[in-house]
């Protein structure tokens, strides 16, 4: 591969690309898988500003999925842009999990003003196979289970009527 | 919800097998349980007879399960485990399904289906321990009229879906679904704000000198030309 070109305005002057910005508007990406939720600040065209993770703030095993974990890291990624004066974002949303809502709520609660929420979870025009689903068996045993339990309250309604009259 | 079906030691071992575990936690020894079957059978003249034929036990396995806490034990993972593979497939169906987003999103058949007016999410599935009905509780991010809209579509599709998951899910019997708003997220998101509101309040009395950028106030100060979604 060839080495990487650098751009025009940036030579000699990479290190202090970490100066503070002012951006007005960003665009916040926001992952949400079942086990974990990934907030990524942009500016508009795409370069990353700042991102946290329920991981990063500390989350680890399960509670990483958990909405609440997803608003901790929202709330942590936009305290770094909001100081910096962002105070329009767009959201993107990806994925299926309990952080998109939960995210939202604390991208509002915070005080930037959602100009759109956009979901562009990645959906193949069927490309590659899917992953087989995880199978859950139903034992025989559940269904008797449920059938005696209907019969049981059809009999005990029965029988609360015999009883009563 | 009936909690306690008891195994008795009968030792029949007739053709259809049906097995039955006791349910509730509250009684944990397998004596004292029989012993309330017992009574439950005698009080109750008419259906003993039913009462005899579901708890034939016919594996000597089930007769050394006896002990309550085996089956209930698997019984519950399992619940836990369909539960999680109905909310993933449920949302997966929100996401995919054409039928199911028009029914949410209006104006997603009109096109503007990347750009929404509210966000719906199942944050939670409970299924009952027989596996016959299934409580979504659903989310939605939006203005009351988003909410209404949203609610209103999922409950009258409930059929479609129920139909569409035992399309996708492989169960013997595919459980009746009831839509139920969730209110949590949205209390505990206002709950969170005014903790926040009073942690900055109690900020600003203890430090006079207040920083020079105080995004709440700037909030003010702009045009509300835009408000699209205001959750309070």
């Amino acid at each position: 591969m060839a080495k990487a070109i650098p751009k025009k305005g940036s030579r000699g002057r990479i290190g202090s690309r970490k100066s503070i910005r002012k951006i007005p508007k960003g665009v916040i990406n926001i992952q949400a898988s079942f086990n974990n939720s990934i907030v990524t600040v942009t500016d508009v065209r795409g370069r990353v500003i700042s991102w946290s993770s329920a991981d990063t703030c500390g989350f680890k095993g399960t509670r990483k999925g958990t909405p609440f974990a997803a608003q901790t890291a929202a709330a942590i990624a936009i305290r770094v842009v909001v100081d910096q004066g962002m105070k329009r974002a767009e959201v993107m949303i990806r994925g299926l999990g309990l952080g998109r809502d939960a995210a939202l709520r604390a991208i509002r609660r915070i005080g930037i003003l959602l100009t759109f929420a956009r979901d562009v979870t990645p959906m193949p025009h069927n490309g590659y196979r899917p992953q087989k689903k995880t199978c859950v068996e139903i034992k025989i045993e559940d269904i008797s289970i449920a059938r005696e339990t209907r019969e049981i309250n059809d009999s005990m309604i029965r029988s609360n009527n015999i009883i009563m009259v | 919800m009936p909690h306690c079906i008891v195994t008795t030691t009968n030792h029949h071992c007739p053709p259809p097998i049906t097995t039955a575990s006791c349910y509730s936690p509250l009684l944990p020894s397998s004596s004292s349980s029989s012993s309330v079957s017992r009574f439950r059978e005698s009080s109750i003249g008419f259906p003993t007879a039913k009462f005899h034929y579901s708890f034939r036990s016919s594996n000597s396995n089930s007769n050394r399960r006896r002990k309550v806490g085996v089956i209930c034990m698997a019984k519950e993972r399992r619940v836990k485990m369909v539960a999680k593979q109905i909310q993933r497939e449920l949302s997966d169906m929100l996401l995919t399904d054409q039928v199911l987003q028009y029914a949410i999103l209006p104006e997603a058949a009109l096109g503007a289906d990347r750009y929404l007016s509210s966000l719906t999410t199942i944050s939670d599935v409970e299924v009952s321990s027989d596996l016959q009905v299934v409580k979504v509780y659903v989310s939605v991010f939006g203005d009351e009229r988003g909410k209404e809209v949203a609610l209103s579509g999922l409950k009258s599709k409930a059929k479609y879906v129920r139909g569409q998951l035992g399309k996708r899910m492989k169960l013997r019997l595919t459980p009746e679904i009831r839509f139920i708003e969730d209110e949590s997220l949205e209390r505990g998101s206002r709950v969170i704000a005014i903790l926040d509101k009073i942690k900055s309040e109690k900020n600003t009395v203890e430090n006079p000198l207040v920083e020079s950028s105080d995004p709440v106030e700037d909030w003010d100060d702009e045009d509300d030309d835009d408000d699209i979604i205001y959750v309070k």
